[in-house]
């Protein structure tokens, strides 16, 4: 399920935050250009701090208000099965970029977790104890699993954005 | 050994012998991180003294109960890996691939089904009809010959199966295999009705494990534990 939500242009350095997109909706959008060496002005105008950003190990992060609320996408859900336990931090828990942050549990396998950013667990999503199904019916919403502070928010401008997101895992059904 | 463009990823086979459960994670680990550097699959096989295993659902599992089971001459392990508890015990083939899922395909759900189809394959080799339930592992009517439980991390996979060639299937009877009620367990030996045992098994499970991972197999001798 890879999203088409598109963007209508991006600087090409990517140092800019993105243009706001409704998380998981499907935007009609020119389909952005991103290997265009010559830089692009911003469109538009959307609070650009509730857009998605993605990492390599397949896990979103939704900036509001200085909080990250972390998932895991579409894509590593389908690749996991069905998850029927989740194995979270505790509130507090300080965790840098690209740690272990815990693991879910599909088919007798137990999968990883990393987190996408430096920062401190303030909340785990405890709707995924009783019915960690969340995770594979709702990843982008319902099925979230952590919200942390974001210590260094320099680490976000490294992250994917949706576009290369998309790209990036259609590269890995090659 | 030159691997050509294009050809099937290569995999070592090593032959643990005898082992406690702690020095085969420790080895386990040691062929994880060897993944750093690139791909570097290796299948370690095994059988283990008596050892009961919980995965990270450890809560169903609390200290008392696993002293009980220590009582009963068992060593006791919590572990990693996803399933719940089981036994590991001599008469029992333990298999730990240690993959790269990036030299494969980068889907747990299908590392998992993978492992699942190839003792199937082992099975119908010797003559025996296994096959697939909603429950991860592999059934001969509604009892388990083989538990499957693995870990995966950056797509680099631990743990496995464990398939019951003439275990003593008596350890069983102190705990839920898996936690699930109702079900039984079963052998290589007791669906057969004569010994089959651990080695006549290996081979039969490196033809199958070849031919379902689509891979190259390299023998190493016999490693020291």
């Amino acid at each position: 399920m890879a999203m088409r939500a598109a963007l209508s242009c991006l600087s090409a350095n990517f140092s800019c935050r993105l243009p706001g997109l409704s998380s998981a909706a499907q935007i009609s959008a020119t389909r952005l250009l991103w290997r265009s060496g010559s830089p692009r002005t911003l469109s538009s105008t959307s609070a650009l701090s509730t857009a998605l950003k993605f990492t390599d190990k397949h896990e979103w992060v939704q900036v509001d208000g200085g909080i990250g609320t972390v998932g895991i996408t579409s894509y590593a859900q389908e690749a996991l099965g069905d998850v029927v336990y989740c194995g979270l931090p505790e509130v507090g828990q300080r965790l840098e970029q690209m740690e272990e942050f815990g693991a879910l549990e599909s088919v007798k396998a137990a999968s990883e977790l990393y987190s996408p950013l430096t920062g401190e667990v303030t909340e785990i999503n405890a709707e995924l104890t009783d019915n960690p199904a969340l995770v594979n019916k709702d990843c982008y919403a319902e099925g979230w699993l952590i919200k942390m502070t974001i210590e260094k928010p320099e680490e976000l401008d490294h992250l994917m954005d949706q576009a290369v997101y998309d790209k990036f895992i259609k590269s890995l059904e090659e | 050994m030159v691997q050509m463009q294009g050809s099937r990823p290569l995999v070592e086979v090593v032959r643990l012998g005898l082992v406690s459960y702690q020095e085969a994670l420790r080895l386990q680990q040691v062929y994880v991180d060897r993944h750093r550097s690139g791909p570097a699959h290796a299948l370690l096989l095994c059988q283990h003294p008596p050892v009961y295993t919980t995965g990270i659902r450890h809560q169903p599992y609390p200290a008392p109960l696993l002293e009980d089971l220590r009582l009963l001459g068992a060593d006791v392990h919590r572990t990693n890996r996803g399933g719940l508890i089981t036994f590991h015990g001599p008469g029992q083939l333990v298999c730990y691939p240690v993959l790269n899922l990036g030299s494969f395909n980068k889907s747990v759900r299908w590392y998992v089904g993978q492992l699942e189809r190839t003792i199937i394959t082992l099975c119908r080799r010797v003559g025996i009809e296994a096959s697939t339930s909603p429950h991860t592992g592999v059934w001969v009517g509604g009892n388990k010959i083989c538990a499957v439980g693995i870990h995966c991390g950056r797509y680099v996979t631990s743990h496995g199966l464990a398939l019951n060639c003439n275990t003593d299937l008596s350890w069983f009877s102190h705990i839920v295999p898996c936690g699930i009620e109702g079900k039984g367990v079963t052998s290589l030996s007791a669906e057969l009705q004569r010994d089959v045992s651990v080695e006549e098994t290996v081979p039969h499970l490196l033809d199958a494990f070849r031919e379902q991972f689509n891979c190259q197999l390299m023998d190493t001798p016999e490693k020291d534990s």
